[in-house]
C-alpha cells in the first residue's frame, strides 16, 4: 500500500471511531454526568419542583436527613435487604444448582419452572403475593388453616414486625432462578476430569465440593453477589408495588421513600439529596466489585 | 455421575427435585386458577373453578389491553435502538489495545451499576422540559439513554470475540471501517444481538420506575404503571386483577420460551466467560 494511502485510510478510520462513538458519549454524558450533576445541585436547595427559583440552603437537606428517625430506617432496610440478597437468594440457588445438576431426566423442565418467575414484573408478582398473603382467604393463611395451625396464621403485609421479610420472600421467589440459572452453568463448565480424578485419590463428596466445585464456582459467584448487591441497594419496584412502603413506613428502603418525599410531598431538594446518600451509599459497596471485574477483565485473554 | 437409577439417593433427588418445580409454580398456578373464576368462587383460593368465565380476560383487556399495545411500542424501538448504539460504541472499543481502555470499561460498568433513582428528579424535568412527558417518545429516550452501558459492554464483549483477521481481510478487499461494520460485522454478530435484545427487553418492558415517573395517562403508560394502579387500589378485584397480572407478563413469557437458549446465553454473557 503506497504511504499516501494508508495514512488517509488511517484518517478515515479515526475519523469513522470518532463518529461513532459521538451519539453513545453525549448520552452517557446527558444521562449519567448531567443527571447525577443535577441531583447534587438540588439537593443543596429548598424547591417544591414547580416555583421557577430555587432556594440555596446548603447542606441543611442532609442536616434534616440525618436527624429523622424515618431515613435512618430506610437505610437499616436496605442494609437488611443487601444481607438477604447476598445470602438467601444466591444459597438458594446454589442448593438448586447442585440438587438438578445430576442428570436427572427432565432437566431442561425442571430449570424451566426454577427459572420462569425471574422473567416476571415485580409489579406482576407483587399483585400475586399480594393474594397469596391476604389475611382472608389467601394462600397461606389457607393452607396454616387447613394443617391444623390456625395459630400461625399472620397479616403478612400489615404487620410492621414481619412485612419486610414477606416482602423478601416474594424476592426469593422471583429472583432465585437467576442464581440458580448462573450457577447451573458454572458447574457444567467444571471440567468432568477432576472429578473423577478427586474420586479416585478417595475424596468424598463433601471435600470434593469445598475444594473442587466451590472453587470453580468463583466466577458464577461473582457475578451473583455483584448483581444480587446493587440490586439490594437500588430496590423500588417490589416494595412499592408490594406494601408502599407500608404499613406506616415500616418497609420502606431509600429509593421508596425518594419517591414519595419528590412526587407526593414536592420536597425536590430533600429527596435529590436521598438520591446522592444512595449514590454513596452504593459506591462505597459496588466500586470495589468494578475495580476488581475491570481488572479480572484486562487480565483476561483476548 | 454413574448412579444407578433406582438409588435411594436418586428417587430423593428427584423428590426434591419435584417438590422445588412445585413451589415454584404454585403462585403461577393459583394465579391462572384465580383469572377464570366467577367473583362468588373467589373465598376458597384451593378450589377449582365451578364454572369457568372468560369475563375477568374481557374486563382486563379492557383496562390493560392499550397499556400493553404501549409497552410493545416502548419496548421494541428502545432496545433496537439501544442495541444499535450501544454496537455502535462497542465497535472502536474492541479494537483498541485493552490496557488503554481500561478507564472505559470502568465508566461503562459504574453506569451500569448506580442506582437509579440517582437521576429520576433530573429525569423527569428533562423530559417536560423536551416536553415529552407522558409520551412514548420520552420512554424511548430515557430506556435507550440508560441501556448504553449495559449494551455497550456487552457488545464489546463479542466482538472483542472476532477474529482480527477478518477486519484486515474486508480492508484488503477496500472496505472501510464503517461499511465494515454494517455489513460484516454486525451480520456476523447475530447470536450476540439476539441475546442482548432478550435480556434488554425483559428490563425495559419490567420497568417501573421510569413508567411511573414520566407517564400519567393511557396515552403512553406502560403495563407495569397500569397494573401497578390496579395493585393499590381501595376496593380489588382480584379476578380482573389476577387476569390483568397475567396479560402484563404474558408477552415477556412467550419471548422467553421462545428465545429461551438467547436468554441464558444474554444473562451469562460478558462477564462469568
Amino acid at each position: 500500500m503506497p504511504m499516501h494511502a494508508r495514512s488517509t485510510h488511517k484518517l478515515q478510520k479515526t475519523l469513522v471511531f470518532a463518529a461513532f462513538l459521538a451519539l453513545p458519549i453525549a448520552f452517557f454524558l446527558a444521562a449519567y454526568v448531567y443527571a447525577v450533576g443535577y441531583t447534587g445541585f438540588v439537593s443543596l436547595h429548598r424547591w417544591d419542583g414547580i416555583s421557577p427559583t430555587m432556594q440555596f440552603i446548603g447542606l441543611g437537606n442532609y442536616e434534616r436527613l440525618m436527624g429523622e428517625s424515618r431515613f435512618w430506617h430506610a437505610v437499616a432496610n436496605n442494609l437488611r435487604w443487601l444481607v438477604f440478597y447476598l445470602v438467601v437468594p444466591s444459597v438458594t440457588g446454589l442448593l438448586l444448582a447442585l440438587l438438578v445438576d445430576g442428570k436427572l431426566k427432565g432437566e431442561g423442565a425442571i430449570k424451566t419452572f426454577i427459572f420462569l418467575p425471574y422473567i416476571i414484573a415485580p409489579v406482576a408478582v407483587a399483585a400475586v403475593w399480594r393474594w397469596l398473603y391476604l389475611p382472608d382467604g389467601g394462600l397461606f393463611n389457607t393452607l396454616l388453616t387447613d394443617m391444623g395451625l390456625p395459630g400461625a396464621t399472620q397479616n403478612w403485609l400489615g404487620d410492621r414486625d414481619i412485612a419486610t421479610y414477606s416482602v423478601m420472600m416474594a424476592a426469593l421467589w422471583s429472583t432465585a432462578g437467576f442464581s440458580f440459572l448462573v450457577f447451573f452453568s458454572g458447574l457444567r463448565s467444571i471440567p468432568q476430569e477432576l472429578f473423577e480424578a478427586a474420586r479416585v485419590d478417595g475424596a468424598n463428596a463433601w471435600t470434593i465440593f469445598w475444594k473442587i466445585t466451590l472453587p470453580h464456582l468463583w466466577p458464577s459467584t461473582v457475578l451473583v453477589l455483584g448483581l444480587f448487591g446493587i440490586e439490594a441497594m437500588r430496590l423500588f419496584d417490589i416494595v412499592w408495588s408490594t406494601t408502599g412502603g407500608g404499613p406506616s413506613r415500616a418497609s420502606e428502603v431509600l429509593a421508596t421513600q425518594l419517591y414519595d418525599v419528590a412526587f407526593a410531598t414536592f420536597q425536590m431538594g430533600k429527596a435529590s439529596a436521598i438520591g446522592i446518600v444512595q449514590l454513596i451509599l452504593a459506591a462505597i459497596l459496588i466500586l470495589p466489585y468494578i475495580i476488581y471485574i475491570t481488572r479480572r477483565i484486562e487480565e483476561a485473554p483476548e | 455421575m454413574t448412579a444407578h437409577p433406582i438409588s435411594p439417593a436418586r428417587v430423593l433427588r428427584y423428590g426434591i427435585a419435584a417438590l422445588a418445580c412445585l413451589v415454584f409454580f404454585v403462585p403461577l398456578l393459583v394465579t391462572l386458577n384465580t383469572s377464570f373464576k366467577v367473583p362468588s368462587e373467589l373465598t376458597d383460593i384451593l378450589s377449582l373453578p365451578q364454572t369457568p368465565t372468560l369475563e375477568n380476560y374481557r374486563i382486563a383487556i379492557r383496562e390493560v389491553g392499550p397499556s400493553v399495545i404501549n409497552s410493545l411500542l416502548i419496548t421494541i424501538p428502545s432496545v433496537a435502538l439501544s442495541v444499535l448504539i450501544g454496537s455502535m460504541a462497542a465497535y472502536p472499543l474492541s479494537m483498541m489495545d485493552p490496557k488503554k481502555s481500561r478507564w472505559i470499561y470502568f465508566l461503562l460498568l459504574s453506569g451500569m451499576f448506580v442506582p437509579f433513582q440517582i437521576v429520576q428528579i433530573p429525569a423527569f424535568f428533562v423530559i417536560r422540559t423536551l416536553g415529552l412527558y407522558d409520551t412514548i417518545y420520552g420512554l424511548w429516550l430515557v430506556h435507550v439513554a440508560y441501556g448504553v452501558p449495559i449494551c455497550t459492554f456487552f457488545m464489546r464483549n463479542y466482538f472483542a470475540s472476532v477474529p482480527r483477521s477478518m477486519y484486515e481481510a474486508a480492508q484488503v478487499d477496500g472496505c472501510g471501517p464503517a461499511a465494515y461494520f454494517f455489513k460484516i460485522l454486525m451480520p456476523a454478530s447475530i447470536t450476540g444481538i439476539a441475546a442482548l435484545s432478550i435480556v434488554q427487553s425483559r428490563s425495559v418492558w419490567n420497568d417501573l420506575l421510569f413508567a411511573m415517573t414520566l407517564t400519567s395517562s393511557d396515552a403512553a403508560m406502560p403495563v407495569t404503571a397500569k397494573l401497578n394502579g390496579f395493585v393499590g387500589a381501595i376496593q380489588v378485584q382480584h379476578g380482573p386483577l389476577m387476569a390483568s397480572a397475567v396479560l402484563t407478563v404474558l408477552p415477556m413469557l412467550v419471548a422467553f420460551l421462545m428465545f429461551q437458549k438467547a436468554f441464558v446465553r444474554g444473562l451469562l454473557g460478558g462477564s462469568s466467560k
